[in-house]
């Protein structure tokens, strides 16, 4: 054991006199980790985003067959069915805890960008606040009924521009002003646009229709009831599934596109990470050939000479992975970006290192690290005792 | 005309080399011919300036002051890219440690300096075959050094030397890495190519028993030469 | 043996190193090529962009329609030859997931507007005569194995007929293909008066407007003149090139280019410092070997150019091998990528950059340890004096 450590030692020591080639292998694996971790951040960020983002307790109704709040459409008579369901909690006024909604797309810049890009303005009815967890007034103060008001989500405001407290700003023909930003706490309604739902049909000629309607449940497991209710219901066709469901559903896919780039993508760079690990571990025993010889001529073994590559190459690795967790987690944790989501405008989300992906990210550069050492730590081990009098 | 002058006559010829603020003085103002089909050995302790000199002689060094003339023609104020065409043509080198190729084949090394020729494929096959029986290692053209042994690997290095048969053949302590009966071969065909080819040969080296091949020894001690007659 | 065989030689001395170092370069021309492919495929809309083709969307947003009656406004502005109108149908086949991108256009008009969309004569005489007449893209009609004569319903997600019905029938009289590879055919298109006359609401509107101008100058007028004329309407207007519309669409699915070239530039910096390092380990090693070429009457021009070379098969070698395998796994999925990312495909752009880049790296690669070897000194290099 003793002599291990002694071996082991001399090899990591000796490092720095290979300076350029553990450079080299120390950034290629960073470089390898980095790609993951970037892309996993991303995965991850916009994973918690759309997961933060539904309820249980909430339920979702759209028109049938509609899939997604965009494609659906509601009259006014769906809602005054619905109000008398049961199932549905109400508030201390004994009035059902609902919110018929109606989001009109509209263009915003985008910061980085400077292009126009997809936003919800969403028509809320009073309630709609009570419909989303951790609902604060971040600024300012909420938009006042039937007035041309807006209250802006922190997510556009982070990623669009001219949506600054005490702004108006045209969208299409009329001119909005904002009163007030909110946050759900990182949720998908952080990327929103809120106003009042009369205002939204009058300015954008909607009639009484809405798209979705919104309704706190008594339980989690109401919905069966409230199902069960609309689909004995002649006069419904409506879609009933719970918030956590229907965001579950409309958004996988990008965070799923992300890990299936992210993985092949740094499994790829893993290759020639290792193929330059190799490489220098190759340099490093040919470099102490007779470093090697003369430590098993004055009684090392085979085995702390196999181990002493291995380790050294290991130790490489790791400092590579280290290197991108670090850099990756300065630069990148918490960043702020923004995609198009399942409703067809923009989901800003913030970028997040997790404990899982900083795992992946050392395992894969330790697999590098291993395989890249394996082979000339075996060369290390038969290295010739003649190779002593090599010069 | 060029048989009446000598192949070299070095003219005052000094080297210093300057390491950081003290500078050496390796030898200072020689003067010396050499005649065409001489077998020179030149001796002397270590630090003496035998290779120095050679390296004067082979024109991969150049002097501090003084002139190389070969063959009536100022070598020592050549260009680096002139000497190289000069090397080419007119010099053989035969080194201690033989300095073969080793990605070569024994044939391959000895072909090299035929690349510098305009020579066709099939014309350098045939020198590189003669000069590979002339030393008498023809059996081993497509070995690679590594497995040839020193001796072996000498004559090949030797073959290398003269096949672009060049006017002199200048030999650094060329049987250093060898045991005594290997060096006796390497020598006595050093011997062979000065008797029978009319090669000049300069051969460096500090050993009496080698020098006694040569026709004639100089020794150089303290920068300075002192001319023995062949002792046997 | 000539030259060649020196150079073949130098670059395999140690043959394991020569094919570690081809693998390391080969990975970078891999993802190189094939994220290249990718971008490229993302940006088709933009490169297959007329220049004189705009487009006319509600100002507030794409996504939000506008009167029909702007069809024919639009069509007296002076300086256009031609203009069309589409519909987004939000169609899909059977089930939702068969999702099948289609549009409610004028027939006659969009095919003027699209000169680049190719329908054989009698196929394109039915697509203007048949009524309930579907034309399907090449590459959409691959996907669902359709062909002409074949009966189809489409559902949309979005609208619905006067009787409830969400699905709409359609005979499929004509596949169109294209003049070039890059230009998408992943769609299919019907009459918009089919489509209009039996909505349950929403009627006589459009989604937006294709149209194309005389000439490239007169984009700006003209663009600006429609704009002028929907001025404080409830529909305003927004007229831009068909390449910004296509860019800003891009755009919204975040800076993938920016993501893209990160990954190539981390890849890429990889193997500088690999390979970099390597080659002037490999040319240290052989210091002594150079001497002797010199020695021999090697110019060192010549010395110079023969390290070069090796760097440059190394370069061309492992990047060859890259840039193959790139090829061929882009070939063998790009029929499954065809529906989201139409004119996926190895583009001869890319190959020529990556020809380029490994010129470009064979040489930051080679010169040092060239320019080392080149200026190696021979009595240095022998260690005496």
């Amino acid at each position: 054991m003793k002599q291990l450590f002694a071996v082991i030692g001399m090899n990591v020591r000796s490092i720095p006199q290979r300076a350029g080639m553990s450079i080299a292998t120390i950034t290629s694996v960073a470089f390898m980790v980095a790609v993951l971790l970037g892309f996993l951040a991303m995965a991850n960020g916009f994973e918690k985003t759309i997961n933060g983002s539904g309820s249980d307790d909430v339920a979702v109704f759209l028109r049938g067959g509609s899939q997604a709040e965009l494609n659906s459409v509601l009259a006014r008579d769906d809602a005054r069915l619905i109000e008398v369901a049961p199932g549905i909690a109400t508030d201390e006024n004994g009035d059902p805890i609902m919110s018929a909604e109606l989001y009109v797309i509209v263009d915003g810049i985008k910061r980085a960008s400077q292009t126009e890009a997809n936003l919800p303005l969403r028509g809320v009815q009073q309630q709609a606040v009570n419909l989303r967890q951790n609902f604060s007034i971040t600024a300012g103060r909420m938009f006042e009924p039937g007035s041309a008001e807006l209250v802006v989500g922190e997510g556009v405001i982070r990623e669009f521009e001219g949506f600054e407290l005490g702004q108006t700003i045209r969208l299409g023909s009329n001119t909005w002003t904002v009163v007030g930003t909110f946050s759900t706490g990182g949720s998908v309604f952080d990327s929103e646009i809120w106003t009042d739902l009369g205002v939204v049909q009058n300015l954008y000629q909607r009639g009484s229709s809405v798209q979705s309607i919104r309704a706190r449940l008594t339980s989690p497991e109401a919905i069966e009831e409230v199902r069960a209710y609309v689909e004995g219901e002649d006069r419904l066709n409506l879609d009933v599934t719970s918030e956590r469901e229907y965001f579950a559903d409309s958004a996988g896919g990008i965070a799923t596109l992300l890990k299936w780039v992210g993985w092949p993508l740094s499994i790829v760079m893993a290759i020639g990470a290792f193929a330059g690990a190799w490489n220098t571990m190759y340099s490093s025993v040919d470099s102490r050939t007779r470093e090697i010889a003369t430590l098993r001529t004055i009684g090392f073994s085979g085995f702390t000479a196999f181990m002493g590559t291995l380790i050294e190459s290991l130790v490489l690795a790791l400092l590579g992975g280290a290197l991108a967790i670090l850099v990756i987690y300065i630069l990148f944790n918490g960043n702020s970006a923004s995609t198009l989501g399942g409703g067809f405008t923009q989901i800003v989300f913030s970028f997040q290192v997790t404990m899982g992906s900083v795992i992946s990210g050392l395992i894969l550069a330790l697999a590098v690290g291993f395989l890249g050492g394996i082979i000339p730590g075996v060369r290390a081990a038969r290295v010739s005792l003649l190779a002593v009098h090599q010069n | 005309m060029t048989d009446q002058l000598p192949l070299y006559q070095l003219r005052d010829l000094s080297k210093t080399y300057t390491r950081g603020k003290e500078s050496i003085s390796i030898f200072k103002g020689l003067n010396m011919d050499i005649q065409h089909g001489d077998f020179i050995a030149i001796m002397g302790p270590s630090g003496s300036g035998k290779t120095t000199l050679l390296n004067q002689l082979g024109g991969i060094d150049s002097p501090s002051s003084g002139q190389v003339v070969f063959e009536g023609k100022r070598i020592d104020n050549l260009s680096q890219g002139d000497l190289a065409k000069w090397r080419s043509r007119n010099v053989g080198f035969i080194f201690q440690f033989y300095n073969l190729m080793p990605t070569l084949s024994a044939a391959q090394n000895v072909e090299l300096p035929l690349l510098l020729t305009g020579l066709s494929g099939g014309e350098r096959k045939k020198r590189v075959k003669t000069a590979l029986e002339i030393v008498g290692i023809a059996d081993r053209a497509g070995h690679k050094p590594r497995q040839l042994s020193g001796g072996q690997q000498q004559r090949v290095a030797i073959a290398r030397a003269i096949v672009a048969d060049p006017k002199i053949l200048l030999a650094d302590e060329p049987t250093g890495d060898l045991d005594r009966a290997t060096a006796d071969e390497i020598l006595g065909m050093l011997q062979q190519l000065n008797t029978e080819l009319g090669k000049t040969i300069v051969m460096v080296t500090h050993d009496p028993s080698a020098a006694k091949y040569a026709k004639r020894e100089l020794h150089l001690d303290k920068g300075e030469f002192v001319e023995r007659g062949k002792t046997s | 043996m000539t030259e060649a065989t020196l150079i073949r030689k130098g670059l395999f001395r140690k043959v394991l190193r020569a094919i570690l170092m081809m693998v390391s370069i080969a990975i970078a021309f891999f993802i190189f090529a094939v994220l290249g492919a990718v971008n490229k495929a993302f940006n088709a809309g933009v490169d297959v962009a007329a220049a004189n083709r705009l487009v006319t969307v509600n100002a507030i947003n794409f996504t939000v329609s506008m009167p029909y009656a702007y069809y024919g406004r639009v069509q007296g502005v002076e300086g256009i030859t031609h203009v069309t109108h589409a519909n987004w149908f939000g169609g899909y086949f059977q089930q939702p997931a068969n999702f099948v991108q289609t549009f409610a256009v004028d027939p006659e008009s969009y095919l003027d507007v699209y000169p680049e969309l190719i329908l054989p004569p009698e196929q394109r005489e039915a697509w203007l005569t048949t009524r309930t007449c579907l034309i399907v893209g090449q590459a959409l009609a691959t996907q669902y194995g359709w062909s002409v004569g074949d009966r189809i319903p489409l559902n949309s997600n979005i609208w619905q007929q006067a009787d409830g019905s969400s699905a709409w029938d359609f005979d499929i009289c004509g596949i169109f293909t294209a003049e070039d590879s890059s230009v998408p055919t992943n769609y299919a298109m019907f009459h918009y008066d089919y489509f209009n006359e039996s909505l349950a609401f929403a009627r006589d509107t459009i989604g937006w407007m294709i149209l194309t101008t005389e000439d490239v100058s007169l984009n700006d007028q003209v663009a600006d003149e429609i704009d002028a004329m929907f001025a404080n309407s409830p529909a305003e207007t927004e007229t831009t090139t068909e390449a910004a519309f296509s860019q800003a669409f891009i755009e919204q699915l975040g800076n993938i280019n920016l993501i893209l070239t990160s990954v190539i530039g981390a890849a890429f910096a990889t193997i500088l410092m690999i390979v970099g390092t390597t080659l002037v380990l490999a040319i240290n090693e052989r210091t002594k070997e150079i001497a002797v070429l010199k020695t021999l009457g090697f110019q060192s021009g010549r010395i110079f150019r023969m390290i070069l070379t090796e760097s440059f098969l190394l370069s061309l070698i492992g990047g060859g091998i890259g840039l193959g395998l790139a090829a061929g796994l882009v070939v063998l999925i790009a029929g499954a990528f065809q529906s989201f990312l139409p004119g996926f495909g190895m583009p001869l752009s890319v190959v020529w950059q990556a020809f380029a880049l490994m010129i470009g790296f064979a040489l930051v690669t080679g010169f040092f340890p060239a320019f080392n070897a080149m200026r190696i000194r021979i009595v240095e290099a022998f260690g005496k004096l």
